[in-house]
């Protein structure tokens, strides 16, 4: 044989090599990291290896189709905070064909317009992708025209719409006008600052306590060894509520009082998909915000590599180190401290988040969770200033008996919103509904204890966010005071 | 409420979208369709003014109506309570579409978005009894309209425009053509 059909013999089997390894990377493998075309935004890295999320609708669909999935897996996730934060742009609202005009400057039916996925060199705050005069193209011409209709926007340019402070795209539910000059009046701080809510659901769980005996613990006596775990239990509001060993442990049985039927089905590690049975509402908003999204419902599970090959009737050809190679490593469908991008504790790297991260299912102390919990992993600067302000030390009074509830601030205060529906409150765990743009924080957490126009220019100010709000805001978003001044020329107009 | 609002109005979309297809599917004409479902939704809007606004905030006194429902606990408007339905069927459905729009209007979008608006608003507004019909093309598609005049049938609606801040008009009285429905149909 020639050296130069050696060549290209290497040449074309190497190549053969290089399209198998391609295709399979891109239909069977578990791990797709080398396909990634771009770093995705904010949290989404979580979910980024779960290419079927978005990209559902199959490889050999046209643009339109492909874009019409993309946009509604946004809408599986989102449309819920969407609909909560009365978003001020529906897709809805821009479907009417009279709305056509607009499709052409900035078409607001599709989610894409603004936040396109892997494109970093193009992406800014809260993962917007067009320039942040965004604004202009509805709002800068004929009857529209905000310049004219508002003569305190004369001077203004679209690039600060919404980076002052005073306005957002979805959500605007602390910023429009009226709302502005009802809170006009507000004292920066309210005479007996308390968060309501906060209050009403720690007092709730103080009060449903009820300490019982180690002994009510049915459990193998192998397993009651650690006095501490049972001690943790017989105090928390699961002994109180007859939430019993077995509820946990011997998931599926009838009868959590039933010694053996709790000892034949004992598990010592189950799965903490048990505390989903009971507290339905804190999973469902969990898996929608940062710790859990990889088990949101509408997210792929990670790619089963036997079952691709099976699919593709490969299995029985492929050996078996191949499949090894492809199907590892295969994203575990928990996330751990270690994929975070925000700074962690390095000693918190290998820690996985599921309820049992921060809750002790024994003791169940939320205070813990509130506080310590987070700290235990978060190391930014914000999360680091926390101990030396003004919140925690209320925090500490309050946890100590010396001020009332709610009168203290913990992380999950402002991150973990409280809600009350049909009078009942429950803790969301989904951080977005509070985190970012930062005004959503002001109706649920801030206006218990302060003024609207403090927090408005204490959230619009990044230095005093970053020393966790040690010292008072040093920018001034002018909202209110041009509403007011509206308000009395129009009073003014009709004398 | 929310809830209750939001079944009765994906109930009375759903109920629409059916027979809005139906109906042109069995050759009804592109107006006659139209005018049926004007029909409709003159009918649930009165029916909302006059059994829930008017009863329980006038007649009753046991719930304030806002514009800021949610934040004040009280009724939507009627014009919101229509727009919300609005916004409903174009989430649901490209069969058909309506708007409440005005040559003066509260909210700047609501005005005249396309000549055939604004003839079909100068229209019945010269002629509130009778329907303003056209075709126009928009987004590449041809539609059918009408435009229906939109009347001010209580004080409280006359009222509610003239004090409001970004309201153009302060002088309308009952009776008036405060602006005007327009439904669109694509034509196959």
């Amino acid at each position: 044989m020639s050296k130069s059909w050696m060549v290209w013999g290497t040449w074309l089997l190497l190549t053969l090599i290089a399209i198998f390894v391609v295709v399979m990377w891109m239909t069977v493998s578990g791990d797709r990291d080398l396909l990634l075309i771009g770093k995705t935004t904010d949290a989404h890295h979580q979910i980024e290896m779960a290419c079927e999320t978005c990209h559902a609708a199959g490889s050999f669909a046209s643009t339109k189709a492909a874009t019409k999935a993309i946009n509604k897996s946004c809408r599986n996730c989102h449309d819920d905070e969407l609909s909560k934060a009365d978003d001020s742009h529906p897709r809805k609202k821009f479907r009417n064909p009279r709305m056509a005009a607009y499709w052409e400057k900035l078409d607001a039916r599709l989610c894409t317009s603004c936040h396109i996925e892997h494109r970093p060199e193009l992406t800014r705050e809260s993962a917007v992708t067009v320039a942040m005069n965004f604004c202009i193209a509805c709002h800068s011409e004929g009857d529209q025209d905000v310049r004219q209709i508002r003569p305190s926007h004369a001077g203004l340019t679209f690039d600060t719409c919404a980076s002052s402070g005073c306005h957002n795209f979805h959500d605007n539910r602390s910023l429009y006008a009226d709302f502005l000059v009802k809170h006009a009046n507000d004292d920066w701080l309210a005479p007996s600052p308390i968060h309501q809510l906060s209050a009403l659901y720690l007092a709730r769980d103080q009060s449903s306590n009820r300490r019982l005996a180690d002994f009510k613990a049915i459990a193998p006596a192998s397993s009651l060894t650690d006095s501490t775990v049972v001690d943790d239990w017989a105090g928390s509001a699961h002994a109180s509520s007859d939430i019993n060993c077995g509820n946990c442990h011997a998931p599926g049985i009838a009868d959590n009082q039933e010694r053996l039927q709790v000892e034949a089905n004992w598990v010592d590690d189950p799965d903490l998909g048990v505390c989903k049975d009971c507290h339905k509402n804190e999973t469902r908003t969990f898996r929608q915000g940062r710790h859990g999204m990889r088990q949101h419902p509408k997210i792929a599970n990670p790619r089963d590599t036997d079952r691709q090959l099976q699919q593709l009737g490969l299995d029985q050809l492929m050996p078996a180190f191949l499949k090894s190679w492809f199907s590892d490593p295969v994203h575990p469908l928990h996330m751990t401290v270690a994929e975070a991008r925000l700074p962690m504790h390095k000693n918190a790297s290998d820690q996985v988040l599921n309820c049992g991260t921060c809750h002790n299912p024994h003791a169940v102390d939320v205070r813990h969770a509130a506080v310590e919990a987070c700290l235990g992993c978060h190391s930014d600067d914000h999360s680091v200033a926390y101990k030396d302000s003004r919140h925690y030390a209320l925090w500490q009074a309050e946890s100590s008996g010396d001020a009332a509830p709610g009168t203290g601030v913990s992380c999950a205060t402002c991150h973990m919103a409280k809600v009350k529906r049909r009078g009942k409150i429950t803790v969301s765990h989904n951080q977005n509904d509070t985190l970012r743009p930062n005004e959503k924080m002001i109706r649920p957490v801030c206006l218990d204890c302060h003024g609207l126009s403090f927090a408005l220019d204490s959230l619009a100010d990044e230095s005093l966010i970053q020393r966790n709000f040690n010292g008072k805001p040093s920018v001034h978003v002018p909202s209110i005071s041009w509403a007011v001044q509206r308000e009395k020329e129009d009073e003014e107009s009709d004398r | 409420m929310q809830i209750l609002i939001n079944k009765s109005v994906a109930f009375v979309v759903t109920m629409m979208t059916v027979f809005a297809v139906e109906a042109v599917a069995q050759g009804v004409s592109y107006q006659r369709v139209a005018d049926m479902l004007y029909l409709v939704l003159s009918a649930d809007r009165a029916v909302y003014t006059e059994k829930v606004v008017q009863r329980l905030t006038l007649d009753e006194q046991v719930i304030m109506v806002s514009e800021h429902f949610e934040d004040d606990a009280a009724l939507p408007l009627p014009s919101q309570m229509f727009r919300f339905g609005s916004e409903y069927v174009a989430d649901e459905t490209e069969d058909f579409s309506y708007s409440l729009v005005s040559l003066d209007p509260i909210n700047k979008k609501n005005g005249p978005g396309t000549d055939l608006e604004r003839e079909g608003l100068e229209f019945v507004v010269d002629n509130p009894d009778e329907a303003f019909y056209g075709e126009e093309e928009l987004g590449g598609q041809l539609y059918f309209a009408a435009v229906y005049a939109d009347i001010a049938v209580a004080e409280a609606c006359a009222s509610c425009h003239n004090n409001h801040q970004d309201s153009p008009r302060d002088d309308l009285e009952v009776g008036d053509v405060m602006g005007g429905v327009i439904i669109r149909i694509p034509v196959e």
